[in-house]
């Protein structure tokens, strides 16, 4: 059996892997590695190799499958799944000599940032759901004794910024998620045209504000000459209608519009999408007994008991 | 997982590699229909420490701690296939409506010793 020269010859364990994926995630690079689970030949089952990525770096192969095509199958698999920012876990087929190998790949990318621009009521309870999401916050304030360690427990940075050049020490990149809910809509507006002209652009902007306060916004950002496509990017006013009206509650509809956006959800109340409800009491052979008030599934329990 | 789990999970690896104890680490790594976890989600049982992360709770882990306890004896990896459509009236816990394939495999103590192991089991097995 003998390995690819490109491949150092180390055995990756689970523990060995998950060292190389945390490592990736922590210095914004990405990994991908990748497990036979499905052979006919026992040996290699459990086999594992990964692909680090890390930024400035030069791709680094760890571990090895079995025999030389087996690993470039391997290799060319997860490469595959690092360069495709959409691929997801799970497991693909690697055919090797009308041999047919189901290889369960796993990727990491750069942690996500969370950019919370202001440092007041809703930044609060944002810069917590953000950290409970799994997102790296920072919270920016021009205010010293608003952005501070008591008021934001669990943010990773605290960062003291002017409004006029608020990215100066936060860099914006492809996994920022920045937030604006200053204390007036001028700096918003500061912060959002320099957020709109960095390069890379965040992969999201949202605004708090007023139809009103976003309608004006707009008007403004054109006359600068920011062009409409670049409009239409912006989550103005900020998250889901949920009828949020708290900080807390507005955070949640922050946070669930995220959810959304990364998931691929449609926001919509999961009982009127399934309509599993609805389906119930049109049908008569299922609803039968039932009176038409009866709105949640907790009928069932009713019924059966 | 997120980068959360995974430091959990790094760090009850690290727990049981300093000790010096195997353990079997569950990852579901496909799914059909609904299930309470997803694909990437993973499970370490170590012997000592118990159970870190979750492949979904009630709905089939017992099936799977199970299974991880076959793998530590013996050192093979195993592919559990869990069914949670069972019909709702059974009052069982498996009735989320779907299927999930999890791979339970060995974590051997150090770096080069999971083949060892494997291959010693592998003696003592009978053919398969």
């Amino acid at each position: 059996m003998s390995t690819s020269d490109a491949a150092s010859p180390d055995t990756l364990g689970p523990f060995e892997v998950s060292q190389l994926m945390l490592a990736a995630a922590a210095n914004g690079g990405s990994a991908a590695s990748g497990t036979l689970v499905g052979v006919s030949d026992h040996n290699l089952i459990g086999g594992r190799i990964a692909l680090v990525c890390n930024p400035g770096d030069a791709l680094s192969r760890r571990g090895a499958l079995g025999p030389t095509q087996l690993n470039e199958a391997g290799f060319a698999e997860l490469m595959v799944a690092i360069d495709d920012t959409r691929a997801k876990d799970g497991i693909r087929t690697l055919e090797v000599n009308n041999e047919k190998f189901e290889f369960y790949v796993e990727i990491r990318r750069p942690i996500r940032e969370l950019v919370v621009v202001g440092a007041g009521h809703v930044a609060q309870p944002m810069a917590h759901i953000g950290a409970l999401l799994g997102y790296q916050v920072t919270v920016l304030d021009d205010r010293p004794d608003f952005a501070t360690r008591e008021r934001f427990p669990d943010a990773k940075r605290l960062v003291r910024a002017d409004f006029a050049d608020p990215f100066a020490e936060v860099t914006l990149h492809e996994r920022s998620f920045l937030i604006l809910v200053t204390r007036g809509h001028k700096y918003d507006y500061e912060c959002l045209i320099r957020a709109l002209r960095t390069n890379p652009r965040p992969a999201y902007i949202g605004m708090i504000g007023s139809r009103r306060r976003v309608r004006a916004t707009y008007l403004q950002l054109l006359e600068e000459g920011i062009d409409r496509e670049l409009l239409a990017s912006i989550h103005a006013p900020v998250g889901l209608d949920i009828g949020a009206e708290t900080p807390e509650e507005i955070a949640v509809s922050v946070a669930a519009e995220l959810v959304m956006l990364d998931r691929g959800g449609s926001g919509s109340s999961l009982r009127d999408l399934e309509r599993v409800t609805k389906r119930f009491f049109r049908d008569p052979n299922l609803s039968q007994g039932d009176n038409k008030g009866g709105r949640h599934e907790g009928k069932f329990n009713e019924r059966d008991t | 997982m997120t980068y959360e789990d995974d430091k959990t999970l790094a760090e009850a690896l690290k727990t049981a590699r300093e000790a010096g104890r195997a353990c079997a680490l569950a990852t579901i790594v496909g799914t059909r229909g609904s299930t309470p976890r997803k694909v990437g989600a993973r499970m370490l049982v170590d012997p000592t420490e118990g159970l870190t992360g979750t492949i979904g709770g009630g709905c089939g882990e017992a099936e799977v701690i199970e299974s991880a306890y076959r793998v530590l004896k013996t050192g093979f990896a195993e592919r559990v296939r869990v069914d949670l459509t069972e019909d709702f009236t059974t009052w069982s816990p498996a009735v989320c409506g779907g299927v999930m394939d999890v791979f339970v495999e060995p974590v051997a103590v150090q770096t080069g010793d999971q083949k060892q192991l494997s291959e010693e089991s592998r003696a003592r097995a009978p053919d398969r």
